[in-house]
């Protein structure tokens, strides 16, 4: 029994990770109805933002988190200025092929300023804990505080600030957003700010959790976190941090059962139970017939 | 200098076929599928240990027969096709447009995580090798590596002459219908999981004899040899050639896959740091799909059905693709022009 919950314990570390990237990729998605497959390098240009911050910079923890979030949101920002927002009159499919160019781009360019082997961060890993029936270090417990304060901090930002009202009503219709006044164009732009800073902040958790970096790691984290937003409720940002969760849950305990080798696997597997049961999200009510965005 | 234009032609023939597959799938049916190298990779795979004969000690795989070559490539396509009939019938059934794309990348991550980590299957991640010359080594090399090429041209002619002949056949346009406006193409009766599945099938099977030429060609095939992220160059290809056009399809995949060998061929590559030259070609590829995409997305022969009047016979590679059931009955003219008469 005891396995059974220190994996849960980890589950809840990784899930906590996961939940913000995919809320930054729902929010995206919400605003702009763009499948954007360049979220995997958003949170590595985070990751590494903060490791040249640490290493070559000597900059205590905090500063290298912020910069991260600092970083990310500027990718963000100029992956929708120059890259979305050119391909808004087009099918969606179209701009889902392009952000896979911009992925490839991004990616490489990382691998040729990085390198390919594996990077890790100096900090300490701090001290281990047992929290009731978990074991988690000082560390991870760290990364989970500050994960709820961030999804804290975006639901303040979504039901209690001006801004997160006009992204909720650009995210519903953006041209009928645009008739009562809302100026959406801007409020698209710092939507992909704040998903940017989120997923910054996340690469820099996941650098410190893992504990290595390569340019490569988006690849699967973008996978994990299209699997939890859609699993949840694509463009719901509550109902995919729902689907992170349970993600991320379901994901450490296959990995304790079976083989931390096949969690891409499982992951994918929970994809397409969640597509073919309840293909709007576990947490959304009704159902449609054929899926399309 | 020959022997180097005879590799390069020969890839590019192979990833011809490759990318007819693709474009069928993409082009005709506008499913934009992530998972079809994992079919390309599938068919390398099959080939492999069909042909190579039993496993040596360390090295474990699958089968370890030891067919012909044509028998094993025949083989490797009906597996290819039996296992892309579990993905498509997943991700065909009800998801569309970007959720089939979400399936089908999750799909190949999942593959290609399952084929590296589970030895058994096909060695891991240390791949199978062993497949050097088909012929049994009875022709100097020279000699075998011009008749491979002439081997892998008539191939791709094969397969370009049977899909350009599907393209503007009845059941081409009545996919492209479908693409098109789902609702109005199941309107006029047409089953539209139906044609979108036996499209991917197809798609899927070109995909794998793909796979059966590169396995002869390449030899030795592990998972650092196919990254699901390959599929790009020929997405580039065949939109530098021309989406749901065969023919620019061929010309996008020659352009882009001898351009590309080509002009990286010149990028300096030093020794401490290997993955420049690798890095820089894939920068290039995402630059010319967004580029392709934002001012030419139909390509440089784009998109032509023959809509001159002129109603056409079924061919006869759509007589082995058509349905028995429903649209067999009805008129050719409604067949061939549904596309025309239901377009708003």
């Amino acid at each position: 029994m005891s396995i059974f919950w220190i994996s849960l314990g980890q589950g809840l570390a990784v899930a906590a990770i996961l939940a913000l990237s995919s809320v930054a990729f729902t929010l995206e998605y919400a605003v702009s109805r763009v499948v954007n497959l360049a979220h995997g390098e958003v949170l590595t240009i985070g990751a590494f933002a903060a490791y040249v911050c640490e290493t070559n910079l000597h900059q205590n923890i905090y500063v290298c988190a912020l910069v991260a979030t600092i970083c990310g949101a500027l990718a963000a920002t100029g992956l929708n200025y120059f890259l979305i927002e050119r391909f808004r009159n087009q099918k969606s499919l179209a701009t889902l092929i392009a952000t896979l160019g911009a992925s490839l781009i991004l990616q490489n360019l990382l691998l040729i300023i990085f390198g390919g082997a594996s990077l890790s961060y100096g900090f300490s890993q701090g001290n281990l804990l047992h929290v009731g029936p978990f074991l988690w270090t000082t560390l991870t417990i760290e990364v989970m505080v500050s994960a709820v304060v961030v999804a804290i901090l975006i639901y303040l930002l979504l039901q209690r600030t001006r801004l997160g009202k006009a992204l909720r009503a650009v995210s519903q219709n953006r041209e009928l957003s645009q008739v009562s006044g809302i100026p959406a164009r801007g409020i698209v732009m710092q939507t992909w700010a704040v998903a940017g800073a989120v997923s910054g902040f996340a690469g820099f958790l996941y650098g410190e959790t893992v504990g290595t970096i390569s340019p490569t790691i988006g690849n699967g984290f973008l996978l994990l976190s299209i699997t939890a937003a859609v699993g949840g409720g694509l463009g719901r940002p509550y109902a995919t941090l729902g689907g992170a969760v349970v993600l991320g849950l379901v994901m450490s305990i296959a990995g304790t059962y079976i083989s931390s080798a096949y969690q891409l696997v499982v992951a994918f597997g929970f994809l397409v139970v969640m597509l073919l049961v309840k293909p709007n999200g576990i947490f959304i009510r009704g159902s449609a017939q054929t899926v399309r965005a | 200098m020959l022997q180097y234009w005879t590799a390069i032609l020969t890839e590019a023939a192979i990833f011809a076929v490759l990318a007819l597959g693709i474009d069928m799938i993409w082009g005709w049916a506008g499913d934009f599928d992530l998972s079809a190298y994992a079919y390309f990779a599938l068919g390398v795979y099959m080939t492999m240990v069909m042909t190579i004969g039993k496993p040596q000690a360390p090295v474990v795989y699958i089968l370890g027969w030891h067919l012909p070559y044509p028998v094993a490539v025949i083989l490797a396509v009906v597996v290819v096709v039996a296992f892309a009939a579990i993905i498509g019938a997943i991700a065909l059934r009800s998801l569309r447009e970007v959720y089939f794309s979400i399936t089908t990348l999750g799909a190949v991550w999942a593959i290609y995580y399952a084929v590296e980590n589970y030895t058994p299957l096909f060695n891991g991640y240390n791949g199978v090798y062993g497949l050097v010359d088909p012929l049994g080594g009875g022709l100097s090399y020279n000699a075998y590596h011009y008749l491979f090429l002439g081997f892998c041209l008539l191939v791709l002619l094969a397969a370009y002459v049977v899909v350009q002949h599907l393209s503007t056949s009845p059941f081409g346009r009545m996919v492209r219908a479908v693409r098109d406006d789902e609702r109005a193409a199941s309107v006029y009766g047409r089953n539209v999981f139906w044609a979108k599945y036996r499209t991917y099938l197809f798609g899927a099977g070109l995909a794998g004899l793909a796979g059966g030429l590169f396995a002869a060609y390449i030899g030795a095939f592990s998972p650092l040899d196919w990254k699901p992220t390959e599929i790009f160059v020929l997405y580039a290809a065949i939109l530098v050639g021309g989406r749901g056009n065969p023919k620019g399809v061929v010309l996008g995949s020659f352009i882009v896959y001898v351009g590309f060998v080509e002009m990286t061929r010149y990028i300096p590559s030093p020794a401490a740091r290997p993955e420049l030259g690798p890095a820089l070609r894939q920068i290039l590829i995402g630059l010319l799909i967004v580029l392709m995409l934002k001012y030419r997305p139909s390509g440089l022969l784009p998109e032509k059905l023959g809509d001159d009047g002129t109603i056409r016979r079924r061919s006869w590679p759509e007589r082995l693709l058509r349905s028995s059931g429903t649209a067999s009955n009805e008129p050719e003219l409604l067949q061939g022009s549904s596309k025309d008469e239901v377009a708003p």
